[in-house]
């Protein structure tokens, strides 16, 4: 009955709608907590930024984490088990609220946890990549013989490796992409994308900090989104087309590489 | 709804209160809440409800200015509700919310229709309207019907009392108290409550007047408050007492953040809120695990 006209000038104008306040010791961003050290200082350092540190707040969240460890179950866990159910819902119902409330059911809680995802089936897709993101470092630590490839190789490997994790979504995965490009979630996908890119510079065994740092992310982070996209429209078994793309452009990389860095110095 | 409810409990709460608070402009009221004995103040507030029942949509457009109506639409959509949803709604005798929660629900069911027929459960939504005031309950089935709604088997008028639910432990997925919960006694009470009703999993919302601290703005509002609305209820419903003790009953309730501690302390996880209107109306919400 009201125009969103008014709507929006009312609620933008007055409110504080954007800005959700925070109570209990929370993480909007990453519903699984990583082990891993530099991705949980990434995470940290990211989000502690956002938060308030007035005493009367520290207080609450501090009153409330007792209050948490007192019954033993924190809701990040609830909600983590809702999202690894929906998962398995995925492939049939779409990265959408049907499968979230099909998770719901099947992690034997009320779907009205469904609400409490302040960016509902972003919150599902984040899910995955960092869930993907936390199984390929596992890989990276298990996996002895990445070291004897040689470094592009490597990269190449890596980058197949955490592919080859969303093939079983591939069906679904541009409903994913168009999700994680929506404005309210690029910061969110930009960092986990961010963090995969340097996390697989890091296991090539690239621990530079210099001044093609940049540089470096900007080339992976183009290759693994180049690959990303050729596995959608890939055909051809076990996406035999997207590893051989992988390859050729990676090793072409390589080879413009010497001439970009002889061209910066 | 509760604007004119916000009346109805401050008979026990309000002596009190007003002990221990040092209100601007309370020598107009204090004297008021000190002589009425509390059978007395709950046959007044009655009729003082069945005298303004028919403009009681007018007194709130007015007050808010119309703006009620996007609160309560951002209150359910921050709810998200689903068909085969079983939901509380307490304090909520006109069916405001519970209104726009059954329309939400209608709609996704329509579209869940055209994709997967076999996950409509839309039969076994069951939203109970709670309200400790049977006019206020009347006024709602009255509008359901207007509304076309009078047949519909999804919603359930139940007399009863926040600090005292008669449903079952963990048998909610959610909750609602619109503009209520400045009312009940002994508000500790009815989260607890809150909290025994709803599943794991379950949610706690609460849409509620709240405090404005923004300097200048929080001076206009205190204007608004003490002085137009006490004048625009007695122009229009013909009682300028009982809106001066709405506007007096929302300065008492706890602020935004005491107000969040509480429902932490419940056992709710995950609380937070968000204001509207730079806080003189709060959502504040809560997660039951």
């Amino acid at each position: 009955m009201y125009p969103t006209v008014v709507k929006r000038l009312i609620f933008s104008h007055f409110s504080t709608v954007s800005i959700p306040r925070r109570f209990s010791h929370q993480n909007s961003s990453v519903q699984q907590p990583l082990p891993q050290t530099t991705v949980d200082e990434t995470l940290a350092s990211a989000t502690t930024s956002t938060e308030t540190t007035d005493e009367a707040h520290r207080h609450d969240r501090q009153s409330s984490r007792e209050g948490e460890r007192r019954r033993g179950v924190e809701y990040e866990d609830e909600q983590a088990h809702v999202l690894e159910a929906a998962l398995r819902h995925v492939v049939r119902l779409g990265w959408s609220e049907a499968a979230m409330i099909a998770g719901a059911k099947e992690a034997g809680v009320s779907m009205a946890i469904i609400g409490s995802f302040p960016r509902k089936e972003a919150a599902l897709v984040e899910f995955f990549m960092d869930d993907c993101l936390q199984r390929l470092i596992d890989r990276i630590n298990a996996e002895e013989d990445l070291k004897n490839h040689v470094h592009s190789e490597r990269i190449a490997k890596l980058i197949r490796l955490r592919l080859e994790m969303q093939a079983p979504y591939v069906p679904k995965w541009p409903q994913a992409l168009s999700i994680q490009a929506q404005p309210a979630n690029v910061p969110t996908s930009f960092k986990q994308r961010a963090m995969l890119v340097d996390e697989v510079w890091h296991a090539s065994g690239d621990q530079a900090s210099d001044v093609d740092w940049y540089l470096k992310r900007t080339a992976l982070g183009g290759l693994y989104s180049a690959s990303e996209i050729y596995m959608l429209t890939d055909n051809s078994p076990d996406f035999r087309d997207t590893w051989a793309f992988l390859d050729n452009t990676c090793s072409f990389v390589k080879r413009h590489w010497i001439e970009v860095s002889i061209f910066q110095h | 709804m509760a604007f004119l409810t916000s009346v109805r409990n401050l008979r026990s709460k309000l002596p009190s209160m007003l002990a221990r608070t040092c209100l601007v402009h309370s020598h107009s009221t204090s004297f008021g809440f000190k002589e009425v004995p509390e059978e007395e103040k709950s046959k007044m507030v009655g009729n003082v409800f069945s005298s303004v029942a028919s403009n009681y949509d007018l007194m709130n457009d007015l007050m808010s200015g119309g703006m009620h109506r996007l609160w309560k639409d951002r209150f359910v959509s921050e709810l998200t509700p689903f068909p085969g949803m079983k939901h509380l709604d307490v304090a909520g005798g006109t069916g405001d919310v519970a209104f726009r929660i059954l329309e939400k629900i209608n709609s996704i069911s329509r579209r869940a229709l055209t994709n997967d027929p076999a996950e409509v459960l839309n039969d076994e939504t069951q939203i109970y309207i709670c309200d400790i005031n049977p006019n206020m309950l009347n006024v709602g089935k009255k509008r359901a019907v207007e509304r076309g709604l009078g047949e519909s088997r999804s919603l359930k008028w139940v007399e009863g009392d926040a600090e005292a639910l008669t449903f079952e432990d963990n048998s909610m997925d959610g909750y609602t108290i619109a503009f209520g919960i400045r009312n009940v006694t002994h508000i500790e009470k009815a989260l607890a409550e809150a909290y025994r009703v709803l599943k794991r999993g379950g949610r706690f919302l609460c849409l509620e007047f709240s405090r404005v601290d923004i300097p200048i703005l929080k001076e206009l509002y205190d204007l608004y408050s003490f002085s137009v609305i006490p004048a625009v209820g007695e122009l229009v419903a013909g009682d300028r007492e009982s809106y001066q003790y709405l506007v007096e009953s929302i300065r008492r309730f706890p602020p935004q953040d005491k107000f969040a501690a509480m429902i932490a302390d419940a056992g709710f996880q995950k609380v937070q809120y968000e204001n509207l209107v730079a806080g003189a109306v709060a959502i504040h919400s809560g997660l039951k695990i």
